[in-house]
C-alpha cells in the first residue's frame, strides 16, 4: 500500500487546493488526472523524449523538467507552467494571443502530429527566459538553441523547423543577444 | 670545522658513488628470454595466427584503456591518468617510427612490458603497469609485438607528462624499481599462447593479476604509490572508488559467480552498471573475453567466496530519513521505482545495488551529481542516460538523499 501525502503547488500562476495523493505519483499524472490539464504529453515515460517537459519556475529561473519522472514529492510547494499557461487568454479562457515562441512554431510549420510540441514549447520558452537574464552573442544562437532543444525528440522530424523558429524568435527579440555579427533574422 | 666539512663532503661523494653504482649495476632490466620463435621468418598463415593471438593479448591486457587517443584511436596515445604526483599521458604505441614504437625490437617490447625500461634506458613511469605485466610470457609478448607492428602507424606526437618536481626526474624511477618492481617468475608459463596448456587455475590469476592488471586500480597504494599487500582490497583512484573485489568484499555486497560473469561480459548485473573508468575496461577488454576466460577470472576472484548475503532492504529508513525519502520519491522513483526495483535497460535497481553498499559514498555522490551518459554496453545491451542532478540538489539535500539510500538498501540496512 503506497503512502499518501498532501500536496499543493502553483500551476500556471494559480495555487492548487491541498489534496491527498499517493506519494509515488508523478507530476504528469497529477496534471492530467487531478487538474485535467491534458496538454502535457506522456511519451516514453522514462524522461528521455521530453514530450512531457514543463517549466519549473525556481530560484535559478525557468527550467524545463520532465514531468513523467518528476514526482509530486519534489513538485510539492513549487511553481510550474504547462503548455496551457503560455498564451494570453480573455476572462472566459479563450486564447487571445500566442507567445512569440508559439507563434513562431505555427509560422514555421514546425510540427505535424504535434505530440512533441508542448515539450518543445516548454524547452524553447525556458531558453528565451534564460537568455533574458544571460544574453549570448548573436553568432552563438544556433549552438545555444541546439543545446537547449537537443533532448526533445520529434518522430515527425520537425527538428530543423523547431530550431529555425526558436532561433528567429531569439534574434528578433531585443535583449536576448549581444553584439556578435549576425544580423536580425538572417 | 674544516674536518667536519671534509667528512660531510666525503659522505656526499660516497652517497653519489653508491647511487651511481646502484643505478648502473642493479636497476637495469633483468634477463630477457630468447624470442619464442623467429619473428622475421614467419609464414603468411603463421603471421596471421600470431596477429590474431596478439590482438587478444592486447584486449586481455587492456592496452587501449590508457593508450587510446582523445578521438578514439585505440593505440595512438593521449589518455590522461591523474596521479597525486601529476598527470601521465598514455603514449602512442602504433608502429610510427617518429612518434610510436616503430623502432622497437621484440626484445625492446619485452623489456618495456616486464621491466618498464624503453629503448635508450628510458625508465617508464609505473603508470605503465609493468609491475603487473612482469609475469607476461615471452610468447604472449611476441604475439603482441607482431600484432602491434601489423597496425597502421598514426603520426601523432606524444603529450608531455605533467609531473611535479621531483617526480619529473625520470632516472629516479630506477630507485623505485629497485624496491617495488618484482622480478619476473622463473617460469611464467606459456601464457595465452599456450592455449589449453595454460590450465584454468593458472589462467584466472594470469588474466586478473598479470594481463588484466586489475590491481593497478583496485589495490590500495602506499606513500610511494606502489601497490600494497592488501590485494584488490579497494581504493580511491582518479576521484572514484575502485571497490573491494576480494572474495570477502564481493560476497558481503551480495555478488554471486553468475553475477560476476554477467557483469564482466555485459557491463550489467543485478548489482548495477559499469561506470567511471570501469566502463572503458568493458568496452576495450572484458566484453571480448570468451566464456572460458570469464569463467577463469570468476573462479579466481570468487575463490572460496563465502555464501553471498541476500540484498538488504530496510523500510525503517523511510521514517528515519523523511527528507531523503521525499527527495527519492520526487527525483529518483520515476525511474528507479518507489520500491527501488528499477527498469530494464532504463535504470538499475536500488535493491542489491553495489554502490549503495560501499563504505565510502564517493561514487554514489558523483553519480547523482554528474549522472551517467547513455551507453552501448555489449551486443544489443544499452542503458539509457541518467541525468545529472547537481543543479537540482543542494549539498545538504544530496547528503540527506545519500544517507537515506545507504540506510534503506546499503549495508547499514542489514
Amino acid at each position: 500500500m503506497t503512502a499518501l501525502m498532501t500536496v499543493t503547488m502553483t500551476i500556471n500562476g494559480t495555487e492548487t487546493n491541498p489534496i491527498e495523493v499517493p506519494e509515488d505519483l508523478m507530476l504528469l499524472e497529477f496534471l492530467q488526472e487531478y487538474l485535467n490539464l491534458t496538454g502535457t504529453r506522456y511519451g516514453c515515460g522514462q524522461g528521455v523524449c521530453r514530450a512531457c517537459a514543463v517549466i519549473h519556475d525556481g530560484p535559478r529561473g525557468a527550467r524545463a523538467v520532465p514531468a513523467c519522472i518528476t514526482g509530486v514529492a519534489w513538485a510539492n510547494g513549487r511553481a510550474f507552467r504547462t503548455v496551457e499557461g503560455h498564451a494570453e487568454r480573455d476572462d472566459e479562457g479563450n486564447v487571445t494571443a500566442m507567445t512569440p515562441v508559439q507563434q513562431a512554431f505555427l509560422d514555421h510549420f514546425s510540427f505535424q502530429c504535434s505530440f512533441c510540441t508542448p515539450g518543445f514549447v516548454s524547452a524553447a520558452q525556458a531558453l528565451v527566459e534564460r537568455l533574458e537574464a544571460e544574453p549570448v552573442p548573436a553568432d552563438q544562437v544556433e549552438d545555444v538553441v541546439l543545446a537547449a532543444l537537443n533532448e526533445n525528440i520529434c518522430r515527425c522530424t520537425g527538428y530543423v523547423r523547431y530550431l529555425e523558429a526558436t532561433r528567429d524568435v531569439i534574434l528578433a527579440t531585443p535583449g536576448l543577444t549581444t553584439e556578435g555579427g549576425q544580423a536580425e533574422g538572417s | 670545522m674544516r674536518t667536519v666539512l671534509r667528512i660531510l663532503a666525503g659522505l656526499v661523494l660516497l652517497a653519489v658513488v653508491i647511487a651511481v653504482v646502484v643505478f648502473f649495476g642493479f636497476t637495469g632490466s633483468g634477463p630477457v628470454p630468447p624470442a619464442s620463435r623467429d619473428l622475421e621468418a614467419l609464414g603468411e598463415e603463421e603471421r596471421a595466427e600470431l596477429v590474431a593471438l596478439g590482438e587478444y593479448v592486447a584486449k586481455a591486457g587492456d592496452c587501449a584503456a590508457c593508450h587510446e587517443s582523445e578521438d578514439g584511436l585505440a593505440l595512438a596515445g593521449g589518455t590522461p591518468m591523474e596521479t597525486p604526483m601529476g598527470t601521465v599521458y598514455g603514449t602512442n604505441i602504433t608502429p610510427s617510427d617518429t612518434h610510436g614504437i616503430g623502432h622497437y625490437t621484440a626484445d625492446d617490447m619485452y623489456r618495456a612490458m616486464v621491466y618498464g625500461i624503453a629503448p635508450g634506458e628510458r625508465r617508464l613511469y609505473p603508470a605503465m603497469p609493468y609491475t603487473s605485466y612482469h609475469s607476461v610470457s615471452r610468447e604472449d609478448i611476441d604475439a603482441l609485438y607482431v600484432y602491434l607492428m601489423a597496425q597502421d602507424p598514426v603520426e601523432k606526437p606524444n603529450k608531455a607528462h605533467e609531473m611535479a618536481f621531483p617526480f619529473n626526474l625520470r632516472p629516479l624511477i630506477a630507485f623505485w624499481n629497485l624496491i617495488y618492481r618484482p622480478d619476473p617468475p622463473e617460469d611464467p608459463g606459456p601464457g595465452l599462447s599456450g592455449g589449453d596448456q595454460l590450465a584454468q587455475d593458472r589462467r584466472g590469476p594470469y588474466l586478473v593479476d598479470v594481463l588484466g592488471h586489475c590491481g593497478e586500480c583496485h589495490t590500495p597504494r602506499n606513500l610511494a604509490f606502489a601497490k600494497t599487500d592488501d590485494h584488490l582490497g579497494g581504493t580511491v583512484i582518479e576521484g572514484a572508488l575502485a571497490p573491494d573485489i576480494t572474495p570477502q568484499g564481493l560476497s558481503t555486497r551480495g555478488w554471486t559467480r553468475e553475477d560476476l560473469a554477467q557483469f564482466l561480459s555485459t557491463g550489467l548485473s543485478p548489482q548495477g552498471v559499469m561506470t567511471f573508468r570501469m566502463f572503458p575496461v568493458l568496452s576495450h577488454s572484458t566484453k571480448y573475453l570468451p566464456d572460458r576466460d570469464i569463467e577463469a577470472v570468476v573462479s579466481y576472484l570468487a575463490e572460496e567466496m563465502p555464501e553471498p548475503a541476500s540484498p538488504p532492504s530496510d523500510p525503517a529508513a523511510i521514517e528515519a530519513h523523511s527528507e531523503g525519502h521525499r527527495l527519492y520519491m520526487g527525483l529518483c522513483a520515476g525511474c528507479h521505482g518507489g520500491d527501488g526495483q528499477g527498469q530494464p535497460f532504463g535504470s538499475v535497481p536500488m535493491v542489491g545495488n553495489t554502490t549503495l553498499m560501499l563504505d565510502n559514498p564517493l561514487n554514489l555522490h558523483r553519480v547523482i551529481r554528474e549522472g551517467i551518459p547513455a551507453r552501448h554496453l555489449s551486443g544489443h545491451l544499452r542503458m539509457q542516460e541518467m541525468p545529472a542532478f547537481d543543479t537540482m540538489l543542494e549539498d545538504r539535500e544530496l547528503d540527506a538523499l545519500s544517507r537515506y539510500l545507504r540506510d534503506r538498501w546499503g549495508l547499514g540496512a542489514m
